[in-house]
């Protein structure tokens, strides 16, 4: 052969090379660009006012990625929940949790390959107040089938993901007071006001947990506690606290629908995205603030959690996290598109850049079926009260209960969800 | 054949063996009392050892051992105060059965207590030959109570630099012997289990 024959082999060689190297990292970048249709069909349905079609589309035995597995078993599980379907929501939250252990080993292969991919390839972790949501969802399943145990099992889990994020889940009031319910419910009193007085002091105002810290206070003996907390108390409250009511209602309300994660991006010409997820503006998830109206009487006490505060706050705590792995993602990519633009022809390296610019998407899969606020409101019942009538965001709904209910077991728990 | 052919194809051969090593499914028979953990948490083998434990206790100290009567005694449960879902129904079969073979004491079937009920009324329905229905009011009363509860304490390395993570796993189970007519424990005794696991932080 000639030297220029040999020349052109050499440049038809580099060509080759390059386009079949761009050919296999396009091909690569497409794998995490699988759509998560049936999961966005089923939120959609079930938003619609449709939950059985939702869990219909969640189907357990379809077939879902791998990453994706954990987001699809919230939502499962939260679905089947406002269906009614306690014991199957248990199941698959309870698969949840377990999945959310497993997944404390990193998987050192996705990790790699989502330096130069995206972090959609990797399994979805959850958000830390999403794992601790988890645990709620299963306490309140657990309470409305009373087995009580199971249910104090999910409140000692649920707190240790307290202890391990406790910045970002200082404002989930809701979760410390169905913790404290939770050993309240099986004679632990003193465990039931330690949860109390940890809510009281992260509460702006404690009223809300003001009776029972008295009411335990007293009993266990620590009457100097018990009567900082008495000054919360309206006065005619103060001699009923010891009164035993015939029974109680405890409701699990929620309301709205929580936030979403977008994403965000900034571009730096000519070809360099830097892309992230960040949630969406409380005011556009739709949550009405009426107050909870009950027949124009209420004496019961509330405790709240605004999910899209605590989602937001758990969310900032991996900023920096996410940030540092975009950066080194961007930086491997502008790595390769350069040397693929040295070993072949510019075309190439232009739509490499292209894929990789395109393809540059964060990762916005959260818990969407969380409502906006969770709520838990417990009312002392009279031996007559058997339907009562409450009004929650303009919403009526009315609540029935049996005698038997009330003779077998003196506390009730119901869960109401209305979507504005 | 160079030697880079020759690496390459020693490192498939190697690859090849360790893909079907690693892929091929394998079984074996695991005896009931061979001891196996794959991790820290509470799992059968505990269950053994515990219940073992107790049974051996309680049968060969007072007020069980020594007497020639055989007292009655209602098994009541044991109380799961783990943060685990430990079915603690198994712990008080096994204990049920391990009392009933030492002969030391009689067993009353307080699960059954509803289904009793719903025989002897059927019994009684009119449905019955009353020469085959029961006796009624021949319900044994029981002398003694066994009650339980189960506790957990778990302990976690702290945050630190390192490629696998410690956690210590520790169970107790007490047992108690309850006097039902003057309310004074006559028995109790606990059995410890620790356990240390180690796990990496990184996998594939």
């Amino acid at each position: 052969m000639k030297q220029n024959d040999y020349g052109k082999a050499g440049l038809c060689c580099r060509l080759l090379n390059g386009r079949l190297s761009a050919a296999l990292l396009i091909g690569i970048l497409l794998i995490p660009t699988g759509c998560a249709s049936p999961l966005q069909n089923a939120r959609n349905e079930f938003y619609s006012g449709s939950p059985d079609k939702a869990a219909e589309i969640l189907d357990p035995n379809r077939k879902i990625a791998k990453r994706d597995r954990l987001v699809f078993l919230m939502e499962r599980g939260l679905i089947l929940h406002h269906q009614g379907l306690y014991k199957e929501s248990t199941s698959t939250l309870l698969k949840a949790s377990r999945l959310i252990e497993r997944q404390k080993i990193i998987n050192a292969t996705r990790q790699v390959g989502s330096l130069v991919t995206s972090e959609l390839l990797t399994e979805y972790k959850g958000e830390y107040s999403e794992r601790l949501w988890v645990h709620t969802y299963l306490m309140i399943n657990f309470l409305l089938m009373r087995n009580y145990e199971d249910a104090l099992v999910e409140a000692k889990q649920a707190l240790q993901v307290f202890e391990r994020y406790p910045e970002a889940l200082s404002d989930d009031f809701f979760t410390r007071g169905l913790i404290a319910l939770c050993f309240e419910t099986l004679g632990l009193n003193n465990d039931a006001f330690i949860e109390y007085k940890k809510l009281a002091e992260l509460m702006l105002d404690p009223t809300p947990v003001a009776r029972k810290l008295y009411q335990f206070g007293t009993e266990l003996g620590f009457q100097e506690e018990a009567d900082l907390y008495k000054k919360y108390m309206p006065a005619e409250e103060i001699g009923r606290v010891n009164k035993t009511p015939y029974a109680e209602l405890v409701l699990f309300i929620s309301q709205g629908k929580s936030p979403e994660k977008i994403p965000g991006n900034i571009v730096l010409p000519p070809s360099i995205r830097f892309s992230f997820p960040q949630y969406e503006d409380s005011e556009s998830s739709f949550f009405n603030r009426e107050i909870i109206d009950l027949s124009g009487e209420y004496f019961g006490d509330s405790i709240s959690t605004d999910i899209g505060k605590v989602v937001r706050a758990s969310f900032k705590k991996r900023v920096a996290g996410i940030i540092a792995k975009e950066t080194a993602r961007v930086a491997a990519k502008e790595v390769i598109a350069q040397k693929v633009g040295d070993e072949s022809h510019l075309a190439v390296e232009i739509i490499l850049r292209a894929f990789f610019f395109i393809l540059e998407e964060p990762d916005t899969r959260s818990w969407q079926t969380l409502p906006a606020r969770l709520t838990m409101i417990r009312l002392p019942l009279e031996q007559a009260d058997q339907n009562m009538t409450i009004s929650i965001g303009g919403e009526k709904r009315i609540i029935s209960l049996s005698d038997e209910e009330i003779r077998s077991s003196r506390r009730i728990y119901r869960s109401i969800r209305v979507y504005n | 054949m160079n030697i880079v052919l020759k690496s390459f194809y020693i490192f498939l051969l190697i690859s090849c063996l360790f893909i079907y090593t690693g892929c091929t499914v394998t079984t074996r028979s695991v005896s009931p009392d061979e001891e196996l953990h794959y991790d820290e948490v509470y799992d059968f083998s505990d269950k053994q050892i515990i219940v073992k434990k107790l049974i051996d206790s309680l049968v060969t100290k007072q007020p069980l051992a020594g007497g020639n009567d055989r007292p009655v005694v209602i098994v009541y449960g044991v109380a799961n105060r783990t943060s685990e879902h430990i079915s603690t129904s198994g712990i008080t079969d096994d204990i049920r059965q391990g009392l009933l073979e030492s002969g030391k004491a009689r067993l009353l079937n307080e699960t059954q207590r509803e289904n009793i009920a719903k025989e002897t009324e059927h019994q009684f329905s009119g449905n019955v030959l009353a020469k085959t229905r029961i006796a009624r009011g021949h319900q044994v009363g029981a002398k003694y109570m066994l009650t339980g509860t189960l506790r957990s304490i778990e302990k976690r390395e702290p945050r630190q630099f390192r490629f696998k993570k410690k956690s210590l796993q520790y169970y107790s189970l007490n047992l108690e012997l309850t006097d039902i007519e003057s309310g004074l424990i006559e028995w109790s005794d606990k059995v410890e289990v620790i356990r240390e696991a180690s796990k990496p932080f990184i996998g594939w």
